[in-house]
């Protein structure tokens, strides 16, 4: 198994919105989903998981109902609204966007610089 | 990100904060569970899972004040726990809170009081609709260019007029007649221009407006009738089924059609109509326009537009205007402004200056009781509360303090505002109406905002930072440090200075106002009235028989039982400025100027002086025959009969007032040689004649007959109450001529109390000695509470001094020294602030009086005041035993 990572700031938000793409999810689940496709790479600090999902709830991105969960308990699964997915969307593009701009500078040969 | 999800969010979050607590504390307890359960499917203990799963992820109940924060209403908590705290601080100190909370309703409801005054009479008055744009188009005579002069339009003037506004309104008054009754009843009626419904705006309260169908482009006017709602409540009783129905003016039959709302009261500035008619050429030859100026379009650029279209006019009808003019179109509220504007201008300071003793005194509430609470803000710093966040509850405390008063304070300026409005009846304009709106509101929650910083912000900062260690280690009794103490006197200081000017300006008022009513006039008007008399429509030109049947008039109303003596007076009333409003230029033989002496010239009989009781210093008054002749006579007063022949010997010479001249307008009449030379028979005692609140200005009293128009004056002395004789009155002249009417019938006295300098300075004098006296108190009370304070806190101190011998005097002398030595300071910065504002307030109150006297005696009045608060309180702490305060610790 791989070193963990740490996430950078505000990513969290945006692994939240894709886990949630895949369909409605528990904040458990949620958690789970973004190991599992991490392939448990990626460290979630506890403090911060839930207050990133209150905020991309206040934030109208996704949205939460009560449902029943596999061992028939009340739980509240998350769901992206349509606003959520233009953001993911937007966010996604951003983010490539990004990394091919420090990937570029950073993979540049000594006697490009 | 969309902010109604915000708000929804917030909103849930606030209102249904219990569900949404129990929701996230079951959710994150699953979260818990599922973690744990994941735990033991890897193979740990049940036991040791559920505690590991409790250690990793922090207890539930934690977990709503996370969200909480992480919606971000972190503040909105804070400070809501802010506000309760404040208001249960209040709560517990419920002397000072209410001190406090007064202090800033009196100063918060008389400033939005006058700010909804100056919003209501001088900003918005008129319904009407785009009022800021009606202009009264005027014209000034170069050659008089302080009388102001209106014109009349023909109707294809005014048709050709309306090309070039937004719209045009004509409008003329006439009086007529109720006809068909048994007795003859005086309306007066205001024809208009049929577009008088779209030009105003206002629809009518019963029926309908006045509207262009009533004057059909060809053939007759409709007789249709709009009554205004007073008259439709005195002669209606209000009845409400009036519309459809008839009343008979001059003989002729008008239906009703509607009745206008009670704010509708047109021509207010001319007097009141009774009925409004469609106006048409037949009805009155010209018509006076009101004109509304198209959006954005300044008055210079209306008078150079209207310039050029009036010289035309000018052209068709030289008779309605001066030889040479210009014109000057002016706001329809500008007269108000000109009447009231300085008299609100210092109203409105005044209340801030009243505002700004409350917050001075909140602020020494707040100061004092902060010492009481030093060990609480101790501690609250000592575990850790930043200056930030205490400053910050603090003033959320002042602001709860200001708020309060401010509820109470609007609610007070709705009556408040009502004051100057009965006590200056005459002076607003009369469509105006006080309501409390949105301009108001917010107007009063910034005030608060304003009011609870500028109060919370010095005691605040103050008691903000305390000396964690020194208090901490004292008890809180023993503590007596000067934190505050400057802040306090520059505080207590700043008040008396303040409540100073308001005291020394109400002195002025009050002592103003004595003066006019205790005033020299120079003629006696107890039991004098004054009775206007319109000639009728078609009266003779011939001047002989104008003149001889106003003489009938007169003669007739003298053999009246109980009629003293009647004289006419054609041009006004003392003190009123007469004759066209302002003294005019006359020639003297022989004496030759660049400029032209200026006199006030009246028109009288031979027995006006006698009727007012005008003494005659000299020379003798005219004759019967002189009378009715007119020239070659003139009366003048002891002022203009000192000014240019300060020997003495006025009497013979000759002095000429040219613009009695005939100036040929169909409505006048003049004797042959009214322009020219007369001679000075007879020289009279001054008497007021340019408004109470200016000196006496020269007159010249010349006969009646000299020159008329188409209405005169009777003055009338009775013995008794002159308004019983009306009936009389009325009586006797129908007896001269079947149809003679008055118009307006006034008690001399009535007159002068009507007068706006004689309002202005009643109203001054009771404002601001309303106003001086709450100054007066909040500054007590806030020396009141401050001695208190400071006594409580330095009992341990007294009573130490006093066990050790020091007498009771000396105790009560060290305790009110410093409070007096602030006071003292105060009174002597309100004196050079009093004089240095004395030229302006001259300006702004042209009838009060300033005197180094009354400065001398309300700074001792303050002085008196001051010294029994402090001696009050201190004489309490004086009687305190020694032996019990020590035995206490």
């Amino acid at each position: 198994m791989a070193k963990p990572i740490d996430l950078p700031q505000g990513s969290l938000e945006m692994l939240i919105l894709k886990a949630t793409s895949l369909g409605p999810l528990h904040g458990y689940g949620i958690l789970l989903r973004i190991q599992q496709i991490s392939g448990k790479r990626l460290e979630i600090l506890q403090g911060t998981f839930y207050t990133a999902i209150y905020r991309l709830e206040r934030r109208g991105w996704i949205e939460g109902e009560w449902g029943e969960s596999e061992n028939n308990r009340r739980a509240k699964f998350y769901h992206l609204t349509a606003a959520g997915k233009r953001q993911l969307k937007v966010e996604t593009a951003k983010w490539a966007d990004m990394t091919s701009v420090v990937a570029s500078v950073l993979q540049s040969k000594p006697e490009e610089v | 990100m969309s902010p109604l999800a915000t708000l929804r969010c917030w909103w849930r979050a606030i209102i249904e904060r219990s569900r949404i607590h129990t929701e996230v504390e079951e959710e994150f307890q699953f979260y818990i569970d599922s973690y744990a359960q994941d735990l033991v499917r890897q193979g740990m203990e049940p036991v040791e899972a559920a505690r590991k799963a409790r250690i990793q992820l922090g207890h539930p109940g934690v977990q709503k004040e996370k969200y909480r924060e992480a919606i971000g209403l972190r503040l909105f908590d804070e400070i809501g726990g802010d506000v309760r705290y404040g208001l249960r601080s209040l709560y517990k100190h419920p002397s000072v809170s209410t001190v406090a909370v007064l202090a800033l309703t009196l100063g918060i409801g008389a400033t939005t009081a006058m700010f909804s005054l100056i919003y209501s009479a001088l900003l918005h008055p008129f319904p009407y609709a785009g009022a800021d744009r009606i202009v009264n188009p005027r014209v000034i005579d170069e050659k008089h260019p302080q009388i102001l002069t209106w014109f009349a339009l023909t109707p294809s003037q005014f048709y050709s007029f309306r090309k070039s506004v937004d719209s045009i309104l004509g409008f003329t008054l006439a009086g007529l007649e109720i006809t068909g009754g048994d007795l003859p009843e005086d309306v007066s009626a205001a024809y208009v221009t049929s577009n008088a419904y779209s030009f105003f705006g206002i629809p009518a309260m019963l029926g309908r407006g006045i509207q262009p169908s009533d004057v059909p482009d060809t053939g007759q006017p409709t007789n249709v009738t709009v009554l205004s709602y007073r008259f439709w409540r005195e002669h209606y009783g209000g009845d409400k089924t009036i519309v459809g129905r008839t009343l008979q003016l001059n003989r002729q039959n008008y239906t009703v059609v509607g009745v206008m709302p009670s704010r509708f009261t047109f021509t207010e500035t001319v007097g009141n109509a009774d009925v409004y008619i469609p106006w048409a050429p037949n009805r009155a030859p010209g018509v006076f326009p009101w004109i509304k100026l198209k959006p954005g379009v300044s008055l210079a650029t209306a008078n150079a537009q209207f310039q050029s279209l009036l010289n035309q006019f000018k052209q068709e009808t030289p008779k309605h205007f001066p030889d040479s003019f210009r014109v000057s179109v002016q706001p329809i509220i500008e007269p108000y402004i000109h009447r009231t504007g300085s008299t609100l201008a210092l109203l409105f300071a005044s209340v801030v200056v009243l505002l700004l003793i409350g917050c001075a005194n909140c602020s020494v509430l707040l100061l004092a009781r902060g010492e009481a609470r030093h060990h609480e803000l101790a501690i609250r710093s000592a575990i850790g509360a930043s200056r930030f966040r205490m400053v910050r509850q603090l003033l959320v405390e002042s602001l709860a303090i200001s708020f309060s008063g401010a509820a109470m304070g609007v609610g007070a300026s709705f009556w408040l505002a009502e004051i100057p409005l009965r006590l200056m009846p005459n002076a607003f304009p009369q469509e105006a109406s006080i309501t409390i709106n949105f301009q108001i509101l917010v107007f009063s929650i910034g005030l608060a905002l304003f009011t609870g910083l500028l109060s919370g912000l010095s005691p605040a900062l103050r008691l903000s930072q305390p000396n964690v260690s020194q208090i901490v280690q004292c008890t809180s009794r023993a503590y007596g440090g000067s934190t505050g103490k400057r802040t306090t006197n520059l505080l207590i200081g700043g008040q008396i200075a303040l409540t100073f000017i308001l005291l020394g300006v109400a002195g002025a008022a009050i002592a103003g106002f004595m003066k006019i009513t205790s005033m020299r006039l120079g003629y006696d008007p107890h039991d004098v009235m004054a009775i206007r008399i319109p000639l009728k429509r078609d009266i003779e030109k011939n001047q002989q028989r104008r003149a001889i049947f106003i003489d009938q008039l007169r003669e007739r109303v003298s053999t009246i039982p109980g009629v003293a003596s009647v004289a006419v007076a054609s041009s006004g009333l003392p003190p009123a400025p007469p004759f066209g409003g302002a003294p005019g230029p006359f020639d003297i033989l022989g004496k030759q100027s660049k400029q032209p002496p200026q006199a006030i010239t009246s028109l009288v009989s031979q027995q006006y002086f006698a009727t007012l009781k005008i003494p005659l210093l000299s020379g003798r008054i005219w004759n019967q025959t002189e009378n009715q002749r007119g020239d070659f006579v003139a009366i003048v007063n002891q002022t203009l009969a000192q000014r240019y022949w300060p020997n003495g010997d006025a009497i013979g010479h000759q002095i000429r007032v040219s613009a009695l001249k005939d100036d040929g307008r169909p409505l006048s009449a003049a004797s042959p040689q009214s322009g020219e030379w007369r001679q000075i028979i007879g020289v009279v005692a001054d008497s007021r004649n340019d408004g109470l609140e200016r000196s006496i200005a020269p007159a010249i009293y010349v006969p009646y007959t000299t020159f008329m128009w188409d209405s005169t004056e009777l003055l009338v002395r009775t013995a008794g109450t002159p308004l019983a004789f009306v009936h009389a009155i009325r009586v006797a002249l129908q007896s001269v001529s079947s149809d003679q009417r008055t118009s307006q019938i006034d008690d001399l006295e009535e007159i002068l109390r009507h007068q706006p300098i004689w309002t202005q300075q009643r109203l001054f004098s009771i404002l601001f000695s309303f106003f001086a006296g709450l100054a007066l108190a909040l500054s007590l009370v806030g020396i009141a509470s401050t001695v208190s304070f400071a006594m409580a806190r330095r009992t341990n101190e007294l009573s130490i001094r006093m066990a050790l011998g020091a007498k009771r005097s000396h105790i009560v002398w060290i305790v009110v020294r410093a409070t007096l030595a602030t006071v003292g300071g105060g009174i002597v910065v309100g004196v050079i602030l009093n004089l240095a504002l004395e030229k302006t307030l001259r300006h702004w109150t042209p009838g009060s009086v300033f005197a180094l006297w009354m400065e001398a005696g309300v700074a001792l009045l303050l002085l008196i005041c001051a010294t029994i608060t402090c001696l009050l309180p201190a004489k309490r702490a004086a009687n305190i035993d020694p032996m019990q305060t020590l035995r206490c610790e």
